[in-house]
C-alpha cells in the first residue's frame, strides 16, 4: 500500500460526490489508478472521499461520463496552506513586524535624566555623554555598560564629585552630586594658630593677630604661634587669627626596591567574540577563532535582551581576550636606587599639604639585603605649619 | 468447457507444486484484523457502498460485509481497506 504521510507535501482535496452512480464513479477513478481515501458515505446519495491534488483533472474527466455531481469541500496539505499564507501575508507581516519594531524600541535608548546639577554642569554631562555615544535613539547594546559610563563621567568631569548612573528600562538617571565650591572666607570666630608639629620657623604672615614667635625659632607639636588675643592690657579684643607660618619640618622615609621583579602586562593585542546567550547556552556570533595568546585575561559583558518591560531569556554577551605577557624588570643597583627615591619622594608628596616644598634630602642608609636595596632618606621640607584652634572663652 | 479445463489444470498444479493459491487462481485474499478492519486484495470493483453495508465485485461471485460506520481506508484498483465495525463477511456466488 502507498504511504499516504506523502500527501500532506503534495495537497489533496476533500471531494463530494453526489448522484446514485458514486460507487461508479469510484471503480472509474480506480480504472484510471488514481488513488482514494477516506471514503465516507454521508447521506443517501452523496460520498465523500479525498483525492490528490494532481488527480483533479483525472477525476474530471471520469466525472463527465457518470452521472454524478462533484464538488471540491476543501483543499489540504503544503500548496494551500501557502496560497492561505500567502493571502494573509498582510496580516503575518504586520504581526512580526509590530514584534519587531517593539523589539527595537525595547533597546533603545530613550531618556536622558539628570538630576542634582546644576545647568551648567548639566550641559557638561550632556555634552560628555554625546562623546561617549550615550544618545536618544542609541541601541542599548552599542553603549558602554553602566560602570563605564559612570567611569567616564566621573573622570572627564571636574566638576563633580560623584555620579550615580542608573539604567531604568529605556532611560538613563544619572544622579550628580557636585563639588561643594570654595566658600566664601567665612568670618572667623575667636581662634589661635597653634604649630601642628614640630619645625624651625622660616617664615610668617600674620593677617590677624599678635605673633607669638619669630623666623628661625624651634617650635614644639602644640605650641602657639599667633595669638588671638589683641590689644595692650587696658583694651583687650578677641579675633580670628589668620596667616601663614612656614615652618621647616623632617621627614624620614624608608624604602624597599627588589631589583627583580617579576609582572604581567597586556601587550595590546585583543579579540573581542559576540554571543547570543540564550538561557545559559552561549551562540556565537562574531569572532569563532579561539585566540593563540599564550596567556590572557577574558573580560565578558552581558546585555539582556528586552521586550516591552520584560527582559528577555536573551542576552547579547561579549567576550574580550586580552593578551598578556610576563615580564620579568631587572635593575641594576644604581637604577634601583633612583626608582626608590622617586618613590620615597611620591610616598612623602601624599602625606604633605599643599603648597609645601621639598628642600632637601639626605641618604641615611643604603643597603642591598635579599635582592632587595632599602633605603632611609631624611628629607627636609617647608610647610605651612599654623593650625587653628578656637579660643574658649571662660568666665 | 474450456475454462473449465484451465481451472482444473491450475487446480492441479496448485495442487502438485505446492503455489498460494490465490496468486494463482485469482482469488481474494482477505485479512480481518478483529471487528475494525478487513483488508481485502485481488477484488474487481466497488458494487454498493454504504454505512453498514459494502458489496465487492470478485472474479468469481461477489463479497458482501455488513458493520457499522463504515469507512474506506483507501481503495486501489486491486485492493481495499475497511474501517468500522465488521459483524457478517458472506460470500454470495454469482
Amino acid at each position: 500500500m502507498k504511504n499516504q504521510w506523502t500527501n500532506f507535501y503534495t495537497g489533496f482535496v476533500k471531494v463530494k460526490a453526489s448522484g446514485i452512480g458514486a460507487e461508479r464513479l469510484i471503480n472509474g477513478l480506480l480504472r484510471k489508478n488514481i488513488s482514494i481515501w477516506d471514503v465516507k458515505r454521508s447521506g443517501e446519495d452523496t460520498v465523500l472521499f479525498c483525492i490528490e491534488l494532481k488527480d483533479i483533472s483525472t477525476l474530471r474527466a471520469v466525472v463527465r461520463n457518470s452521472d454524478c455531481k462533484v464538488s471540491f469541500i476543501e483543499g489540504r496539505g503544503i500548496p494551500f496552506f501557502t496560497k492561505r499564507a500567502l493571502k494573509y501575508s498582510g496580516f503575518l507581516i504586520g504581526l512580526l513586524s509590530f514584534f519587531i519594531i517593539i523589539f527595537m524600541l525595547s533597546n533603545m535608548v530613550w531618556g536622558i535624566e539628570i538630576k542634582g546639577a546644576n545647568p551648567e554642569t548639566e550641559h557638561a554631562i550632556r555634552k560628555e555623554l554625546d562623546k561617549i555615544g550615550v544618545e536618544v535613539g542609541k541601541v542599548q547594546f552599542l553603549i558602554d555598560d553602566v560602570e563605564t559610563i559612570q567611569r567616564k563621567l566621573s573622570d572627564n568631569i571636574k566638576a563633580v564629585t560623584w555620579i550615580g548612573v542608573e539604567l531604568k528600562g529605556t532611560t538613563f538617571h544619572f544622579q550628580v552630586v557636585e563639588k561643594e565650591q570654595p566658600e566664601e572666607a567665612e568670618k572667623l570666630s575667636p581662634r589661635n594658630l597653634v604649630a601642628r608639629k614640630k619645625a624651625v620657623i622660616v617664615g610668617m604672615f600674620v593677617e590677624k593677630g599678635q605673633k607669638q614667635v619669630e623666623i628661625s625659632d624651634y617650635v614644639n607639636k602644640g605650641q602657639l604661634l599667633v595669638s588671638g588675643v589683641i590689644g595692650n592690657e587696658n583694651n583687650q579684643r578677641v579675633v580670628g587669627a589668620k596667616g601663614k607660618v612656614l615652618g621647616e619640618t623632617w621627614y624620614k622615609s624608608t624604602v624597599e626596591v627588589p631589583l627583580k621583579t617579576k609582572f604581567s602586562v597586556f601587550n595590546g593585542d585583543e579579540k573581542v567574540k559576540h554571543y547570543i546567550n540564550i538561557s545559559g547556552f552561549s551562540l556565537p556570533v562574531w569572532g569563532f577563532k579561539k585566540p593563540e595568546y599564550k596567556q590572557y585575561e577574558v573580560e565578558s559583558t552581558t546585555k539582556p535582551f528586552k521586550f516591552w518591560k520584560w527582559e528577555l531569556p536573551a542576552a547579547y554577551m561579549s567576550e574580550t581576550y586580552r593578551s598578556k605577557e610576563q615580564i620579568t624588570r631587572v635593575y641594576t643597583k644604581g637604577q634601583a636606587m633612583a626608582e626608590a627615591k622617586k618613590m620615597a619622594i611620591k610616598d612623602l608628596e601624599k602625606q604633605l599639604p599643599e603648597g609645601a616644598k621639598i628642600i632637601g634630602e639626605k641618604i641615611l642608609h643604603a643597603g642591598v639585603d635579599n635582592g632587595k636595596v632599602k633605603l632611609s632618606i631624611h628629607y627636609q621640607v617647608i610647610e605651612d605649619i599654623a593650625v587653628g584652634i578656637p579660643i574658649i572663652q571662660g568666665d | 468447457m474450456a475454462r473449465k479445463w484451465g481451472q482444473k489444470i491450475k487446480q492441479l498444479m496448485v495442487n502438485t507444486m505446492d503455489l498460494p493459491q490465490d496468486v494463482m487462481m485469482d482469488l481474494p485474499r482477505i485479512t480481518i484484523i478483529g471487528q475494525l478492519h478487513i483488508y481485502i486484495e485481488n477484488h474487481r470493483g466497488l458494487l454498493a457502498f454504504a454505512d453498514n453495508e459494502v458489496r465487492l465485485m470478485l472474479k468469481k461471485g461477489q463479497l458482501l460485509i455488513k458493520g457499522e460506520s463504515f469507512v474506506i481506508k483507501t481503495i486501489l484498483p486491486e485492493e481495499i481497506m475497511l474501517e468500522g465495525k465488521i459483524d457478517k463477511v458472506f460470500f454470495l456466488d454469482g
